[in-house]
């Protein structure tokens, strides 16, 4: 019995440590250090890191920087699994809006006041994007994009130009928006063959819900800062809105365009969309997988008066991992590839994405060089607040105020069901906690 | 009278009693044991590991403080994770309804896949040798076939606007449905159309592999006791009745246990085809399961979810094999 514990110890002894984690370990000064970045996997945000990376090598010849992607949701995945393990790499390229949950959480390092201050980035950042990486009163990272997915617009010149509408757009309020998309809707027989605004995305709906509230001077959040205040006639006027879009003036069928089929970017693209409420990024997107295809990214009128307010994530940016055995080396990565402005310059122009760095955007000729639709974008930027701490965003966003909007839509369920649903369920996630 | 000498039984050790010399254990031993090992650490250990997180409120994204992240940030909260399946919250409304959409699809599945199956199992195996294998070969490529391939194919066919089965309906001057894939609306015998159009590719896709199991099956049902039926006056309605289906029995354990299974744990369909909607009526267990894990960070309850769907397939299973099981062999 005794060989044969001892060979069944050696064997798990052997899996244990194949499955073990790479040792990083901690270099003595003057030895190279070799650091870790991860981001999603995209050809335009590789192609943007691939050159700050072989710069800051070439200027830290003591440091190689070992880049690794991975597809969308498995980049979630690792993340969560790899976190627990302490096996993620030292800088990891975030989405801001996770931020505060993974920082909460533990699992990001703070960033050293002498890499740089809260009061320092304010002056670099703006402050929609900044916010998503400050987190009870502490830094967390560097943001690199102003993610903005209200105020702009894919418009189809082609279509305009076969209804007869004019082009460029002149939209002084939004009731001239939906005047033109009504003219470009088609129908064969009762199916609608192509939408003249197509506004029914998972993050569509939310944005332009919260965007709604804000333009009439309410707020989606209650007193206390973490509930939240969705039972209101401001939450009620703008799903109206959105509902009468639909129903009365037929800019879309959202039976036949919503999130799981003909996608605004897809239907748009496919030339089934006259104007597509998405964020510029798909812009970038659609420029690279639609070479032939004319359009152009404009701005939209508020849906309420005439001032534009609305609710903004944090875009991506850099975090460095509270697991890193080089915080030093970790954060002048982070540093050098998010607050440098020529690496700056370099990710924004690379991924066609609104820059967070307010330098970028006050001198704007390099970036619109590069992406010229984000210029109908840059005066909106003022004008975006950071969308706050939403307990769990995409919760809130996915299950509960898209389908219930839509639900409206669909004409499965009222106005006052819609926003007394998103209330009562929206609070419940703060409740649960 | 013959007196007949037993031998006295040879006491043997429980070394001996093995039946295997040294080097034949030696062989077992180091066969048996990487196996052993990557089921304790892949299968086990996995299943351990869900059944604890079931009992806390666990998030990846979270630094706990006790042994393996357990405690503190992720506390333990006891049943907690079962009893919110019974709330009024989104969560637990999402999660029964993943109850009953996962039985929905399982229990039409079964019969309809049998439905298809066994019949045409019948049929193929009643007609020339030379064309058995190629409706065999035919019937058993969606089988083979990517389940994504498969679901953006069915995508397609069903596109409400340049869909084949719009066309074809059209054509023969009928109304198609708006939207086979999202209308919220179109609910046919209780049944959401979306869900009936999962199961028609699901089942399209699935049934090749029952078929072979079924013609293998019936190819070896002994030819001598369908002969005596015959003999004895049976029609074949009869033989098939009385005699086939009965023989069947054990295949037909094997078949419904392993369609059951495969039907409680369907996933990638749901996902490429409907991604859950129209309004969670085509939510399975194991996408709210991803989703909440995955996608919520929920991995807590994920767990928990994941534990009632293992106590579903177990209770299908035994029930099951308690109906369909056999004392007999041919």
């Amino acid at each position: 019995m005794k060989p044969r514990l001892t060979l069944l110890t050696w064997v798990i002894a052997l899996l244990v440590a194949a499955c073990g984690g790479p040792a990083t370990t901690a270099a003595p000064s003057g030895e190279k250090v070799t650091l870790r970045l991860w981001s999603h996997q995209n050809a335009a945000f590789q192609a943007g890191n691939d050159a700050i990376i072989a710069k800051f090598m070439e200027q830290n010849p003591n440091i190689e920087v070992t880049y690794e992607t991975f597809e969308y949701d498995l980049f979630i995945q690792t993340l969560q699994t790899s976190m627990p393990a302490g096996t993620e790499a030292d800088v990891i390229e975030m989405f801001g809006t996770w931020v505060c949950s993974y920082a909460e959480g533990g699992r990001l390092m703070e960033m050293p006041t002498d890499v740089m201050t809260y009061e320092q980035a304010e002056g670099i950042y703006y402050q929609a994007p900044l916010d998503g990486y400050y987190c009870g009163d502490k830094l967390y990272g560097l943001p690199q994009e102003f993610n903005l997915e209200n105020g702009g617009a894919l418009v189809n010149p082609a279509l305009f130009e076969a209804h007869g509408v004019a082009y460029p757009p002149k939209w002084s309020t939004f009731s001239d928006l939906v005047a033109d998309a009504a003219k470009m809707s088609e129908f064969d027989g009762e199916t609608m063959t192509h939408a003249g605004f197509n506004y029914v995305t998972g993050d569509g709906l939310p944005f332009a819900v919260l965007a709604g509230i804000l333009q009439q001077g309410g707020s989606y959040f209650a007193d206390d800062g973490r509930h939240f205040n969705f039972d209101t006639p401001e939450t009620r006027n703008i799903i109206q809105l959105l509902v009468d879009m639909a129903q009365k003036d037929k800019v879309v069928d959202p039976v036949l365009f919503n999130n799981d089929a003909n996608w605004v970017g897809d239907s748009f693209f496919a030339g089934n969309v006259g104007i597509g409420f998405v964020g510029s990024w798909a812009a970038g997107e659609g420029r690279i997988n639609f070479p032939d295809m004319k359009f152009d990214y404009v701005v939209i009128p508020p849906y309420f008066g005439s001032e534009q307010r609305f609710a903004a994530d944090s875009g991506w940016g850099k975090v460095v991992s509270v697991n890193t055995k080089h915080p030093k080396e970790a954060w002048m990565l982070a540093k050098f590839m998010a607050a440098e402005q020529e690496s700056a310059l370099a990710w924004n122009t690379n991924t066609s994405t609104i820059p967070a760095m307010k330098a970028l955007v006050e001198s704007p000729d390099k970036v619109l060089e590069a992406a010229p639709w984000l210029k109908a974008t840059f005066d909106l930027l003022p004008h975006g607040q950071y969308i706050g701490d939403l307990t769990d965003r995409d919760q809130l966003f996915y299950e509960i105020i898209y389908p219930h909007v839509l639900d409206a839509m669909q004409g499965v369920s009222s106005v006052d069901e819609a926003a007394q649903a998103i209330h009562t369920e929206a609070n419940a996630i703060v409740d649960a906690k | 009278m013959t007196h007949m000498a037993i031998p006295a039984p040879v006491k043997t050790s429980a070394k001996q009693g093995s039946g295997l010399r040294v080097g034949q254990r030696a062989f077992v031993f180091s066969a048996m044991t990487p196996i052993m090992a990557y089921m304790l650490f892949f299968s086990l250990l996995p299943i351990v590991w869900a059944v604890t997180l079931g009992f806390f409120d666990y998030s990846p994204i979270r630094a706990g403080s006790g042994f393996l992240g357990l405690g503190g940030a992720n506390p333990f909260v006891g049943l907690d994770n079962y009893r919110a399946m019974f709330a009024e919250t989104q969560p637990a409304h999402v999660f029964r309804l993943a109850v009953v959409n996962t039985f929905t699809f399982a229990l039409i599945v079964l019969p309809l896949n049998l439905a298809i199956t066994l019949p045409l199992a019948v049929l193929i195996e009643s007609i020339r040798d030379r064309l058995k294998g190629l409706f065999r070969a035919i019937y058993f490529l969606p089988t083979i076939s990517s389940a994504v391939a498969v679901a953006v194919m069915w995508g397609y066919l069903y596109h409400p606007q340049q869909g084949l089965l719009k066309t074809l309906i059209e054509l023969v001057g009928l109304t198609p449905p708006k939207a086979w894939l999202t209308d919220p609306r179109a609910v046919y015998f209780g049944v959401p159309l979306a869900m009936i159009a999962v199961i028609i590719a699901y089942v399209w896709q699935d049934f090749g592999y029952n078929l072979v199991i079924f013609i293998a099956a019936l190819q070896g049902i002994p030819h001598e006791i369908r002969d005596a039926a015959r003999v004895d006056g049976a029609n074949p309605w009869q033989e098939f009745w009385s005699i086939t289906l009965p023989l069947l029995r054990p295949t037909l354990l094997f078949v419904c246990v392993l369609t059951m299974l495969s039907s409680l744990q369907v996933f990638v369909i749901f996902q490429v085809m409907t991604n859950g909607g129209p309004r969670n009526q085509t939510t399975p267990l194991v996408m709210s399961i991803y989703e909440n894990a995955f996608r919520y960070q929920n991995m807590g309850w994920a767990a928990a979810i994941a534990m009632v769907l293992l106590m579903i397939i177990l209770a299908f299973t035994l029930i099951q094999f308690r109906l369909l099981r056999t004392d007999w062999e041919y």
